[in-house]
């Protein structure tokens, strides 16, 4: 973590201590949600969506300005059966347009058919994506050494191969392993399926959702957060997805910074109000996870996108 | 022994059947469960090495690409060691996470880690699942079926810990024979698919049965179909009734039933008698019941005579393979634990 970074967090958690959380909502002025607000989108994503689930995380963590028992949202087990660099290296191939930004412009990309026009006139007061930058030099390993890598520490212990009366392979009702595999690519350069818990926080300090990220490689052991920015688009991996504490789960978690949450929610609420649809707080996750989704493509989290987001809809 | 009549009204499939293979249960445990068994170590435990009852957490297969787990998380541990008599009343479960009792051995050392007779652990674990088999207890808490233990050695110095699950699963001798096997959409005709679906969505969104793994689902002549709990069997035998067993499938695999369905026909045949048991691979999408990638299927099942002895010792297998191998895994927490390390990389 660079220090300007710390200090940026250390300046957040102060201002988080002394201030009071948002009460009034300004979610289509800024983009932003209140707490109320985000429990409402939160509940609503849960009945919508229900691989998501409210959880309370360690009581030690709590906010008291949260429900005990709605601390933070969480969907397990989420696979992701491509790497991100993979599919963008794939799409330039094919000749694609690519949706790399340019340098001198830090705006969010808008994938999937969302207004590109978010690239300008982005408001000045916003924290600059500088502080943020995560080190360069945490280069991304290369994929032969994170599988070979892996067990370093784990050196084969002949004691567990001893006492071999109950070895399941003697057991004719245990699928063999084999037939895990036999679906799965041979070839060494696709990689198999990792999967993640995504979870979602209430950023108290920028009044917006925050999505984190805890991956499992396909031995279903923890990969290390500088792989995990193997799954998010390249061009935020190395500026908006920052590695943190998680503000309820134990370690350091990725996360995709929430720094311009608001002002971006912001261009799509105003987009859907220029087209005539007037936008409902509790669909602000739908829209919020959609717009993660160009962040991180490949990872398959549950968001409904076949429902009308505002009040011309007819529910 | 007399069929049941709640098999009589499916039609029959005489054709030879092969052995039904389950693929086995999957774990994974997050970073939170060694911490706080590092800190429970440390402040509680001392070196008192007596087995630590924990919760296991799992749901239905929700991907088709991928299966679920048997998860450990923080919450699996206790907080208050003085609350270990009644684990199952500190950690509620949700849709996403049905609670599992599980039982953890946590040695000193790593000689005394390799000095655990896992073989009797695994015995003494899969004698509970057949004692709550044959005392009905199962049909009150289904979840004892997937009893589950964990052997560990939490090396504090290095913040390293080796372990090994084991999913218990009494042998069937002779193995259950398949006789059938096809997803739900297949095997049931559009009304029983529709009505199966709406049950199914019922009890998975009612907070009182959301985390319940093993049911019953019983068809109408009329293809209504109804989901209940193991204890409505008595009630379920009304002649012209389908009846499926159903489970929470944490696999995703198109021809294989997942490990939970193992112990489940144990229970079946020897507690209802039923040879022919007709079984129900609950699977979702979206959250949502998927009755393409759920299974129906068929199996034959005699349960070994020795079970009806109270001192029965069942065979059992179900330690868990690490790459195709029978051995432990280690996960090393040094970069997130250590705070020497912690140190150097914030600095």
């Amino acid at each position: 973590m660079v220090l300007s970074q710390k200090l940026h967090e250390a300046f957040k958690g102060t201002v988080e201590r002394i201030t009071g959380p948002r009460t009034v909502s300004a979610f289509k002025e800024k983009g932003v949600l209140s707490v109320s607000e985000f429990v409402l989108a939160g509940d609503n994503l849960v009945s919508k969506c229900p691989t998501w689930s409210w959880e309370a995380g360690e009581p030690n963590k709590r906010k008291s300005y949260l429900p005990a028992d709605k601390q933070y949202l969480i969907t397990r087990n989420v696979p992701c059966l491509r790497r991100a660099i993979s599919v963008e290296e794939e799409y330039e191939a094919a000749g694609g347009e690519v949706l790399l930004d340019n340098d001198d412009n830090d705006g969010w990309l808008a994938t999937h058919g969302k207004p590109k026009e978010t690239k300008h006139d982005e408001e000045d007061n916003l924290p600059s994506m500088d502080t943020l930058e995560i080190s360069k030099g945490q280069a991304i390993r290369s994929i032969p050494s994170y599988f070979g890598g892996e067990e370093e520490e784990d050196i084969p212990d002949m004691a567990d191969f001893e006492g071999s009366d109950n070895l399941v392979e003697n057991d004719p009702a245990t699928l063999q392993p084999a037939y895990f595999v036999a679906h799965e690519p041979e070839d060494d350069n696709i990689l198999r399926t990792r999967t993640y818990d995504v979870s979602i926080t209430y950023d108290k300090y920028y009044q917006t959702p925050r999505v984190w990220l805890t991956g499992y490689d396909e031995s279903r052991m923890p990969l290390q957060p500088e792989l995990v920015l193997e799954d998010v688009s390249q061009d935020h991996a190395h500026k908006t997805v920052t590695i943190e504490d998680h503000p309820h789960l134990p370690g350091k978690h990725a996360s995709v910074h929430p720094c311009r949450h608001g002002a971006v929610m912001k261009k799509i609420i105003d987009v859907l109000m220029s087209r005539g649809v007037e936008p409902e707080v509790d669909k602000y996750l739908f829209l919020f996870l959609k717009f993660m989704a160009s962040v991180i493509p490949t990872i398959e989290y549950d968001y409904t996108m076949d429902f009308d987001l505002g009040s011309s809809s007819h529910c | 022994m007399a069929e049941s009549p709640s098999t009589s009204s499916w039609p029959s499939s005489e054709r030879a059947g092969k052995i039904l293979q389950f693929a086995p249960f999957q774990s994974l445990v997050e970073d939170g469960f060694w911490r706080r068994l590092s800190s429970l170590k440390l402040d509680t435990l001392g070196i008192d090495q007596s087995p630590i009852p924990i919760i296991g957490f799992y749901a239905p297969c929700s991907h088709a690409q991928v299966s679920n787990h048997m998860t450990l998380l923080a919450e699996s541990l206790p907080h208050d060691p003085t609350m270990w008599s009644s684990p199952s009343e500190m950690t509620r479960g949700n849709r996403n996470r049905c609670p599992v009792p599980g039982i953890l051995y946590n040695t000193n050392t790593l000689e005394s880690f390799h000095a655990l007779d896992r073989e009797s652990l695994l015995k003494m674990e899969a004698k509970k699942i057949l004692e709550d088999i044959c005392s009905g207890k199962v049909e009150e808490d289904s979840a004892l079926l997937s009893r589950f233990l964990v052997i560990s050695f939490a090396d504090l110095k290095k913040w390293s810990f080796r372990y090994w699950f084991a999913f218990p699963a009494l042998v069937l001798d002779p193995p259950a024979t398949l006789l059938n096997l096809q997803p739900a959409l297949e095997a049931l005709n559009l009304e029983e698919v529709e009505s199966l679906s709406a049950a199914c969505n019922e009890w998975r969104n009612s907070s009182s049965t959301a985390d319940v793994p093993f049911f019953l689902v019983s068809f109408t002549s009329s293809s209504h179909a109804t989901v209940r709990p193991l204890k409505d069997w008595e009630a379920c035998q009304v002649d012209g009734q389908k009846l499926l067993f159903g489970f929470y499938d944490p696999c995703h695999l198109p021809n294989n039933p997942g490990w939970p369905l193992r112990n489940f026909l144990a229970f079946i045949s020897s507690r209802w008698n039923i040879e022919k048991v007709h079984f129900l691979c609950y699977r979702e999408k979206h959250g949502l019941a998927d009755l393409g990638l759920s299974l129906v299927g068929e199996a034959l099942v005699s349960p070994p005579q020795a079970w009806r002895d109270p001192q029965c010792i069942p065979k059992a297998v179900g330690w868990e393979l690490k790459r195709g191998k029978l051995a432990s895994r280690t996960i090393n927490l040094a970069d997130s634990m250590d705070p020497e390390r912690l140190a150097v990389s914030a600095a």
